[in-house]
C-alpha cells in the first residue's frame, strides 16, 4: 500500500517547486534544481521511498515542502475535526436510517413505506456539498447568518462548536441513512419472513419485541457492515462538506497538500486514512462475533 | 390642521435623516474622526503560498495578508483609489531627492523605526533588502525565487553613506523607479533574519504583529504598539480568514462573518447579487491592473509571420469578449490599464484603430484576407490547440477566443493545462497560441513593458522582440517629461497590439465589497498596493 501511496502521488505531473514558481509567475531551471536539491526530491524515487519508509518506522513523519514544518504538526490539528465530523455523521445517520428502515419494512407498500421511500431516495440523489452548500444559501439569504467561519473550540463556545459540526453532520447524515435505511429495510424485509418470526408472533410475542429483538438483530451484520464502510469513507471523503463548511478538517487540507504537492503531508494523510479504513473494518468484524454468537472467529 | 404640519415635520425630519444617513457612507471617509479598537476580519481565498515573504512571490494570497507586517521606503497613498507619481508618500523615507539628472535617488529615512523583534530600522536594511533582490554581486542574501529581479535592472549601485540615509544609483534616469519603490511588492527587511524565515514568520516595521498563523485557517496580527506612526494602527488586530470555497466567502461576509471582500475577488455578477442581499454594502468599482492576454509564440511558425498574428488579434472581438465573458465586468484597453482606472491607457479614438476593436465584420473579412495572404484558406485551413490552465476563468476565455477563430476559419481546439505544469510550459514556449492572465504589481510602463515585451525577459512568454520598440522602451523610462512620455507610451501600445505581440482582450474590473463601517480602507485601481491597513478603523 505504501507503494502505492508513493508512486501515484508522483505520477502526477509537477512538484512544489513547479508550483511555488508558478506563484513566481516564471521558471529558473538553475533555482529550480537548487530547491528541488533542497528538498529532496532531486534524489532516485526509490531513494526517497526508503528515507520515507525508514522516516515512518521512526515517528519521523518529514517536514512539509510548504510550510517547512514538521509534517506531524501540521497533520495533528486537523484529525480530531475530522473524526468528530465523521462519528457525529454516522451517529445522525444510525438514527435516521436504522429506525425509519425497520418501520418501513414493517408497514411494507403502506403509504408511510412510499413516503420513507421517497425521503430515502431524496437523500441518496442529494450530493451532500450540495445539500452542504443550500443549507449554507438558504441560512445566510433567510437569516442572513452563518456559523463563524473559524473553529471554535468546545471549551471556548460549546453551543458554537455544535452548531458547527451539526449542520454539515446533517448534510453528510443524511445521505448516509438513506442508504443505511434502503439497507435496514431489505434486511429486515428478509427476516420478517423467517419461521422463527412467524413463530415468535404465534407465541404472541408483543410487536415491539418481535421486530426490535428478533428481527432486527438477525438483519443487523449487513446494517453494520454498511456503516462500518460509510465510517472509513467519511474520513477521508469529506472533502467538499469540509471545504464548503469551511472546517479544517483533513479531507480539506489533504486537497490543497495535493494540488501544492507536498509530498509529506500528502502521503502520510492517504496512510492515516489508510489506517483508519482497515481499523474500522477490523472493529466491524469483531462487531459481528459481539451481535451474532454464530459468528465464531477461530472455532 | 396643526396635526397635519406636525406630520409633516416629522415626515421631513425623517427623510432629512434617511438622506444623512445614505449620504454618510459617501463622504469621503477621511473627513471622520477615526475610533480606535476592534479586529477587522478579512477575507483570504487560499493559504499564504510562501509564507511572509512577498519578494519571493507574485501573487496577491501572499501580499494582500502579509501588508500590515510591512513597512516600504515609500507607498502609493492609501486613501487615494489613483497611484501616480503624485500619490507616492513617505513610509519609511522620511523624504527623498532625485540628483544629477535622475540618476541618483537619495532616501532620507526616519530615525524612529524599530523592528517587531526591537531592534533599530537603518540604512543597512534598505541596502540588504534591495541588494538581495536585485541579485547584485555582493549580494549579502539569494531569494530563493525572484520575480521582480527586473525591476531593479538599471540600479547600479545602493549606497548606505549614514545609518539613515539611502543613495541608488542608476545606469541612467528611471522616474518611474520611485513607483517600483512604492508597490506592495517593495517592503523592506531586516538585514538581521535571514530572508527564508520570512517563509514561516514575519518580522516588519509595519503597522501590525503576527499573532498566530494557523494553517489553513488564519492569520492573525495584533497592533503594533511600537510603531513609528503615532496613533496608528487604529485596529487592535487584524484577522485573514481563509476559505477555500468561493461560495462560502461570499456568504460569510453577507452573513458579516467577514467584514471586507478578498481584492480582485468580487465579479459584477456577485456584486450584484449581494447588493441585492444587503443594500448597505458598500461596493466599489476600481481596476484590478490585471488583464486577459493572448499569447501567439512568436518563434514558431505560423506565428513568426506578423500576417497571422495580426489575423488572430483581429478575428477576436474586444467589445463582445468583455461582455461575453466578464458580463461587462471588464473594459477593453492595449497594454496599459485603460483611463479612468490606469494612468497610460489609450484613449478610445486610438483604441478604435487597433485590430479587434473596429466593426467587427470587417475586422473579421479582414482577418481572413491575412490568412489567406499566409496561405490559410477554407480549403487548407489552419489548425491550432490553444493551451490554457485548467481554470474556469481560463476555460471561458479560451472558449471565447476559440468560437472567434472558427468564425475566420481557423480550426481552434482547447487543451487544459494543471496548473502545476502553466508556467513551466509557458518558460519553455511550449505552445502555438496561449490563453493567460497577467496581473501589473504597478501602473507604470517600465514595471509592465520590461518584464512582459522584453527581448530575453522569462515572462515575455510570447518571445516578442523587436529592436525599434525596446529603443522606444528605453526612451520612454528615461523620459522626464510627463507628456512625452505619455506619447511615447502611447505608441508602443499601438505597436504591440498591430504587431501581435500580445494581443489584450480585456483588463478586469473588481467590485471591491465592503461593510458600511469598515473606515478608510480605500480599494486602489491596483489590487497589489493598498493592504497596510494602518488608517483602517471600524465604526462600531
Amino acid at each position: 500500500m505504501s507503494v502505492v501511496i508513493f508512486m501515484l502521488l508522483r505520477l502526477a505531473p509537477g512538484n512544489i517547486v513547479d508550483i511555488l514558481f508558478a506563484a513566481g509567475g516564471y521558471v529558473s531551471e538553475s533555482d529550480k534544481l537548487a530547491i528541488m536539491k533542497e528538498l529532496g526530491i532531486d534524489r532516485p524515487i526509490w531513494v526517497q521511498y526508503i528515507d520515507w519508509l525508514r522516516e515512518i518506522m521512526t515517528g519521523d513523519l518529514g517536514k512539509s515542502y510548504r510550510y517547512d514544518l514538521p509534517a506531524w504538526q501540521i497533520i495533528k490539528p486537523l484529525i480530531p475535526v475530522t473524526v468528530e465530523l465523521a462519528i457525529l455523521s454516522t451517529v445522525i445517520s444510525i438514527l435516521l436510517g436504522v429506525p425509519t428502515g425497520v418501520v418501513s419494512a414493517v408497514r411494507q407498500d403502506t403509504a408511510l413505506d412510499y413516503a420513507l421511500r421517497v425521503f430515502s431516495l431524496a437523500g441518496l440523489s442529494m450530493p451532500s456539498f450540495w445539500l452542504g452548500m443550500v443549507i449554507i444559501l438558504a441560512l445566510v439569504s433567510w437569516l442572513g447568518w452563518i456559523p463563524p467561519v473559524t473553529l471554535v473550540s468546545p471549551r471556548e463556545d460549546f453551543r458554537i462548536h455544535a452548531i458547527q459540526f451539526l449542520l454539515p453532520a446533517l448534510a453528510v447524515g443524511y445521505r448516509s441513512s438513506a442508504l443505511l435505511m434502503r439497507i435496514t429495510r431489505s434486511a429486515v424485509l428478509e427476516v420478517m419472513r423467517e419461521d422463527y418470526i412467524r413463530t415468535a408472533w404465534a407465541k404472541g410475542q408483543s410487536g415491539r419485541i418481535v421486530i426490535w429483538r428478533h428481527a432486527l438483530q438477525n438483519a443487523i451484520l449487513p446494517v453494520v457492515t454498511v456503516i462500518g464502510i460509510e465510517f472509513a469513507f467519511l474520513i477521508g471523503g469529506l472533502v467538499v462538506t469540509e471545504t464548503v463548511f469551511n472546517l479544517p478538517g483533513v479531507a480539506r487540507f489533504l486537497v490543497q497538500a495535493i494540488l501544492w504537492r507536498d509530498y509529506p503531508v500528502v502521503q502520510n494523510l492517504v496512510m492515516f486514512i489508510a489506517v483508519v479504513v482497515i481499523l474500522s473494518n477490523l472493529f466491524v468484524d469483531m462487531l459481528y462475533g459481539w451481535l451474532d454468537p454464530r459468528v465464531r472467529y477461530g472455532d | 390642521m396643526r396635526l397635519v404640519r406636525l406630520a409633516l415635520l416629522v415626515t421631513l425630519l425623517l427623510a432629512l435623516v434617511a438622506v444623512g444617513t445614505s449620504v454618510e457612507s459617501q463622504t469621503p471617509q477621511a473627513s471622520q474622526t477615526p475610533k480606535s479598537g476592534g479586529v477587522l476580519n478579512v477575507m483570504q481565498r487560499e493559504d499564504l503560498a510562501q509564507g511572509f515573504s512577498i519578494h519571493e512571490t507574485a501573487t496577491i494570497s501572499t501580499v494582500w495578508p502579509s501588508m500590515p507586517c510591512f513597512n516600504n521606503l515609500v507607498l502609493f497613498d492609501p486613501l487615494k483609489p489613483v497611484e501616480s507619481m503624485d500619490t507616492v508618500v513617505p513610509e519609511l523615507a522620511e523624504k527623498w531627492s532625485w540628483q544629477d539628472n535622475y540618476r541618483n535617488l537619495v532616501f532620507f529615512l526616519r530615525k524612529d523605526v524599530k523592528w517587531h523583534d526591537g531592534r533599530p530600522f537603518t540604512s543597512k536594511d534598505v541596502k540588504y533588502t534591495f541588494d538581495t533582490v536585485r541579485v547584485a554581486k555582493d549580494a549579502p542574501a539569494k531569494l530563493r525565487i525572484n520575480p521582480r529581479k527586473d525591476w531593479y535592472a538599471n540600479v547600479v549601485g545602493i549606497e548606505a553613506p549614514d545609518p539613515y540615509t539611502v543613495i541608488f544609483h542608476l545606469k541612467r534616469p528611471q522616474p518611474s523607479l520611485l513607483m517600483m519603490l512604492a508597490s506592495g511588492y517593495s517592503p523592506v527587511y531586516p538585514a538581521h533574519v535571514p530572508s527564508a524565515e520570512f517563509r514561516t514568520r514575519c518580522v516588519g516595521t509595519g503597522p501590525f504583529k503576527v499573532k498566530e498563523w494557523k494553517k489553513g485557517e488564519y492569520i492573525e496580527y495584533a497592533r503594533n504598539t511600537d510603531y513609528w506612526a503615532k496613533g496608528r494602527p487604529y485596529l487592535d488586530g487584524l484577522k485573514y480568514v481563509v476559505i477555500p470555497e468561493r461560495g462560502t466567502r461570499t456568504a460569510a461576509l453577507q452573513a458579516g462573518r467577514l467584514d471586507v471582500a478578498f481584492p480582485g475577488e468580487t465579479s459584477k455578477a456577485t456584486a450584484e447579487q449581494l447588493k441585492a442581499a444587503v443594500p448597505k454594502m458598500v461596493i466599489t468599482e476600481v481596476g484590478a491592473n490585471v488583464n486577459d492576454n493572448l499569447l501567439l509564440n512568436t518563434r514558431k511558425p505560423p506565428f513568426d509571420n506578423v500576417k497571422v498574428r495580426r489575423a488572430f488579434s483581429l478575428a477576436i472581438d474586444r467589445r463582445a469578449y468583455v461582455k461575453a465573458v466578464h458580463q461587462g465586468g471588464a473594459v477593453v484597453g492595449a497594454s496599459m490599464q485603460p483611463r479612468p482606472f490606469g494612468f497610460w491607457g489609450l484613449s478610445e479614438k486610438d483604441l478604435n484603430q487597433l485590430p479587434g476593436y473596429g466593426k467587427p465584420s470587417d475586422d473579421k473579412a479582414q482577418a481572413k484576407k491575412l490568412l489567406a495572404e499566409a496561405g490559410f484558406t477554407a480549403t487548407r485551413p489552419l489548425r491550432v490547440e490553444v493551451k490554457t490552465r485548467a481554470i474556469a476563468i481560463y476555460i471561458d476565455f479560451s472558449s471565447f477566443v476559440i468560437n472567434e477563430l472558427k468564425q475566420v476559419g481557423v480550426e481552434a481546439t482547447l487543451t487544459q493545462i494543471e496548473t502545476a505544469q502553466w508556467h513551466p510550459l509557458a518558460t519553455r514556449r511550449d505552445f502555438l497560441v496561449g490563453t493567460n492572465l497577467t496581473g501589473l504589481g504597478v501602473d507604470d510602463p517600465d514595471g509592465n513593458f520590461y518584464e512582459n515585451y522584453a527581448c530575453g525577459s522569462p515572462r515575455n512568454y510570447t518571445d516578442y522582440c523587436d529592436e525599434q520598440v525596446m529603443k522606444m522602451v528605453d526612451q520612454q523610462s528615461q523620459e522626464l517629461d510627463r507628456k512625452k512620455r505619455m506619447a511615447l507610451v502611447s505608441e508602443i501600445q499601438k505597436r504591440l497590439e498591430q504587431d501581435g505581440a500580445r494581443p489584450m482582450m480585456g483588463w478586469r474590473l473588481d467590485y471591491f465589497a465592503r461593510w458600511p463601517y469598515v473606515k478608510n480602507l480605500v480599494p486602489h485601481h491596483n489590487i497589489y498596493n493598498y493592504g497596510r491597513m494602518q488608517n483602517v478603523w471600524l465604526d462600531k
